[in-house]
């Protein structure tokens, strides 16, 4: 069928042949929303996957061989670009964008393109409550073309960080006092916010906050401990919301049942493989991957070295095929960037690696990174 | 009753993870692994002999004596142990303040209750040179010790493996620095010359007074004169004199810190001139001195960071610099450090580091060679441990899988013959993973 497919396409690529088609023909090919082919060849042309099949050719298109070829990882959880994260004359900022403000120069795509990931979640810091509007960017390309979905969801921060650096020490009236100053004040913050916005308080961002109760977009929150995520579920029942997606996770393992009960994801921050403690002195569990997969519960990896994360997780019990789902299609899904990113199936961006070999072995390398259908990256002597 | 849980829980750490050196008599017998020996090819259902802690017989088709303990490692792979061969991590206060401390041992330092040792019979070290820290000038001497056991005499292999210098100033100046090390080296030669000197006059009077003394009548006149013996030394002159006439001999070697190229270049200055025997441990950005650290054909031992990234200050091209890839490209051979903190994902494990040198290129087996037979011969103790062969210690890890491999895991570790380690009864590690049946 797909053969038939692309022979029709052929015949229509002839009168009009891109410069950019490009047929890779890889000893196995990691479709991963599909099955794996050995081998497999994928079609690209105008920055798209048009075709996917075996022993593809299209008139006038340069053929490139590769040993295996995944799709491009995707990292959920990003702070490329972004100088200052945060807004800190405001606790609540729902309203801050970060697609705006970007600088494209940072050294954190260059490290991101060159390790397999083409895709970034770049989320506003954790200093404010409701931190802000989260965007989706390419790590290489032409930077206007680079943000390709500047509205991801909103995010919050239930977690310890927006009471960082805040306290009572200078005047009551000091303009420079910030809340909240302690974990209660974070919850209370959260609390209070929705309260206002849900009975029609006025003020920058209320129409966000109100639109994210009614569940009109996605909504993420950064919650570490597993009484963070508790309270967060709590929130989330006074006020009839859906739990947002919980980033970092770090005690997901803790409360997989309430998890799956909420129905929510999880975007698991970095991985700490050998230590038993994490971020807020989270108590880690060297298979949280692993286990977060027995339960059901759609969760991704993040925050960097994509490949290499997933490694360890194998290596901590995680089945490779879940492995490679959890840096491609499921934060694809968890994002809701399913039909244009994610895994080498038709009509998605071209966004593909090439490795020397298996994809969940330490000892492989990232050969070349191709976004949106132009090779952006190349190992030295490749 | 939680703090008896604890005591208890530590109590079952020290047992698994403590490991003994008590010499047994018995054989021990390691059967049915895939054994690589890192001398010639691979061993297919090969057989260790153990007796006395040493390696007596390796081979295809051996006879198991009968009264051995046989280890059944039947789809595993064996290899030797692996070798540190530059860490801080196994004593406590690596830098001494004073910068010109010769006379000083890191064994007067080394705990073997660290976790450092504990962490590396998990991961497969059996041998750790453990050497003063970086920035200090003249930090002291470095030791090889074995990974198991109670008290740092039964664990050392090798007391002075290297002199510690630093090209690096902790403060000030590098010329400033240099100019005081090289003065140090100075000074001893200048001391050595003239104790040359003072001997051989010494000598002189002495067989002049001789001779006089056949004279009797002379003798009679005036007392003879007695050589003059000179002021005793303290302990600490004559130790640091010792050590540093050992290290212009070139009997001592030198772990010759350098941070940057521009340290390589003076380091290589220093070793020309006072004929010293150099290892060059050297700091991430001293990647511009490969060709020449490649030229000198001493070991190097390489950054934990193997991979980094530099932006150029002018064009603000980002640059993605790969340590391993750099130095093969020069042709210089290397040995690998692992980060002594675990902060990064996986740089604090030497199979990791070697992990990814073989990612940009490196053949898989050099860089298992630099884990051990060429790390050994770097610290000249390639006589005793490095390889699978008849005579050595028995210092192996039994994988269960092939190195490097991301689902293979050390299953046991032994020292000596004797097994120090074993991942069955690894309580620390499996909290990591059961975190649940910790009482905290």
């Amino acid at each position: 069928m797909k053969t038939l497919k692309l022979l029709l396409l052929a015949a229509i690529a002839v009168p009009a042949v891109h410069a950019d088609d490009i047929i890779i023909n890889a000893k196995k090919l990691y479709t991963v929303s599909g099955e794996v082919m050995e081998p497999g060849s994928v079609f690209v042309s105008g920055g798209k996957i048009k075709a996917i099949g075996n022993n593809l050719s299209v008139d006038g298109s340069t053929t490139i061989e590769v040993e295996v070829l995944i799709p491009g990882l995707i990292d959920a959880y990003s702070q490329a670009g972004l100088d200052q994260a945060a807004e800190r004359t405001r606790e609540v900022t729902p309203d801050l964008k970060t697609a705006g403000m970007l600088n494209f120069r940072d050294r954190d795509f260059a490290e991101a393109v060159s390790s397999g990931t083409t895709t970034l979640h770049v989320a506003p810091g954790t200093d404010n409550v409701f931190a802000g509007i989260s965007c989706a960017v390419k790590t290489a390309g032409d930077a206007k073309a680079r943000v390709f979905a500047d509205k991801i969801g909103l995010m919050i921060s239930a977690c310890d960080d927006p009471r960082r650096g805040n306290g009572s020490r200078s005047r009551p009236d000091s303009i420079y006092i910030r809340q909240p100053t302690n974990r209660m004040g974070v919850v209370w913050l959260l609390r209070s916010t929705l309260h206002a916005a849900s009975n029609g308080g006025e003020g920058k961002g209320m129409d966000i906050l109100r639109s994210a109760i009614k569940g009109e977009h996605p909504t993420f929150a950064v919650s570490r401990t597993h009484y963070d995520n508790l309270s967060l579920m709590e929130i989330c029942r006074e006020f009839g919301m859906k739990v947002p997606v919980v980033f970092g996770g770090q005690e997901a393992w803790r409360i997989l049942d309430d998890l799956k009960e909420a129905e929510t994801s999880v975007v698991l921050g970095r991985m700490r493989p050998s230590s038993p403690n994490g971020l807020e002195q989270t108590r880690l569990a060297a298979d949280n991957a692993a286990r977060l997969h027995k339960a059901g519960i759609p969760f991704c990896i993040s925050q960097g070295d994509l490949l290499e994360q997933a490694r360890f997780a194998v290596r901590n019990g995680l089945e490779p095929d879940a492995a490679l789902k959890a840096i491609t299609t499921s934060p694809a899904k968890i994002l809701g960037l399913e039909k244009r990113v994610g895994a080498i199936a038709e009509g998605l961006d071209a966004d593909l690696v090439a490795l020397s070999g298996d994809p969940l072995e330490f000892t492989t390398g990232v050969q070349w990174v191709m976004v949106d259908g132009v090779v952006q990256y190349k190992q030295a002597g490749e | 009753m939680k703090c008896y849980k604890n005591l208890f829980r530590m109590l079952a750490v020290c047992v698994t993870a403590g490991g003994c050196l008590t010499a047994s008599a018995q054989d021990v017998a390691i059967k049915g692994a895939t054994i690589i020996t890192m001398k010639g090819e691979r061993i297919e259902k090969g057989v260790i002999i153990v007796r006395d802690g040493r390696i007596a017989k390796v081979g295809a088709d051996l006879k198991v004596p009968v009264e051995a303990t046989v280890i059944d490692a039947e789809g595993k792979v064996v290899m030797p142990g692996i070798i540190n061969v530059h860490s801080s991590a196994g004593m406590s206060q690596a830098n001494e303040s004073n910068d010109n401390v010769p006379f000083l041992s890191v064994v007067d330092s080394i705990d073997p209750a660290l976790t450092f040792f504990e962490e590396s019979r998990r991961n497969g070290v059996t041998s750790a040179a453990v050497v003063p820290g970086n920035s200090t000038m003249i930090g002291g001497r470095g030791a090889v010790v074995k990974t198991a056991g109670g008290y740092v005499n039964d664990m050392v292999l090798k007391k002075d493996v290297g002199l510690k210098i630093s090209m690096a100033p902790r403060t000030g100046s590098r010329l400033a620095h240099y100019a005081k090390l090289r003065k140090t080296l100075e000074d001893v030669v200048e001391a050595q010359k003239k104790r040359k000197e003072k001997e051989d006059e010494d000598a002189k009077a002495k067989a002049e007074a001789d001779k006089k003394k056949d004279d009797k009548k002379e003798a009679a006149k005036k007392p003879a004169a007695k050589p003059k013996t000179p002021a005793a030394e303290s302990v600490t002159a004559a130790a640091t004199r010792e050590a540093m006439e050992s290290l212009l001999a070139g009997k001592l070697p030198a772990f010759i810190y350098c941070s940057q190229a521009m340290d390589v270049t003076n380091a290589i200055r220093l070793v020309d001139e006072f004929k010293l025997k150099p290892i060059f441990v050297v700091g991430r950005d001293a990647y511009k001195a490969a060709d020449a650290l490649a030229a000198r054909k001493a070991p190097v031992i390489l950054d934990s960071r193997l991979v980094s990234w530099r932006t150029d200050p002018r064009t603000r091209e980002d640059e993605k610099i790969v340590l391993t890839k750099i130095f093969q490209d020069k042709g210089c051979e290397f040995l690998f450090q692992a980060d002594d903190r675990t902060i990064g994902l996986g740089s604090h494990y030497h199979w990791y580091q070697a992990a990814t040198a073989v990612k940009y290129g490196m053949p898989k087996e050099d860089a298992l060679k630099a884990l051990t037979i060429n790390a050994a011969r770097a610290l000249g103790i390639d006589e005793f441990v490095g390889s699978i062969e008849e005579g050595k210690d028995a210092d192996l890890v039994i994988l269960s899988g092939d190195p490097l491999k991301a689902a293979t895991w050390v299953e046991k570790t032994l020292v000596g013959g004797e097994v120090v380690y074993e991942r069955e009864k690894d309580e620390r590690l499996r909290l990591l993973f059961e975190p649940e049946k910790d009482a905290n």
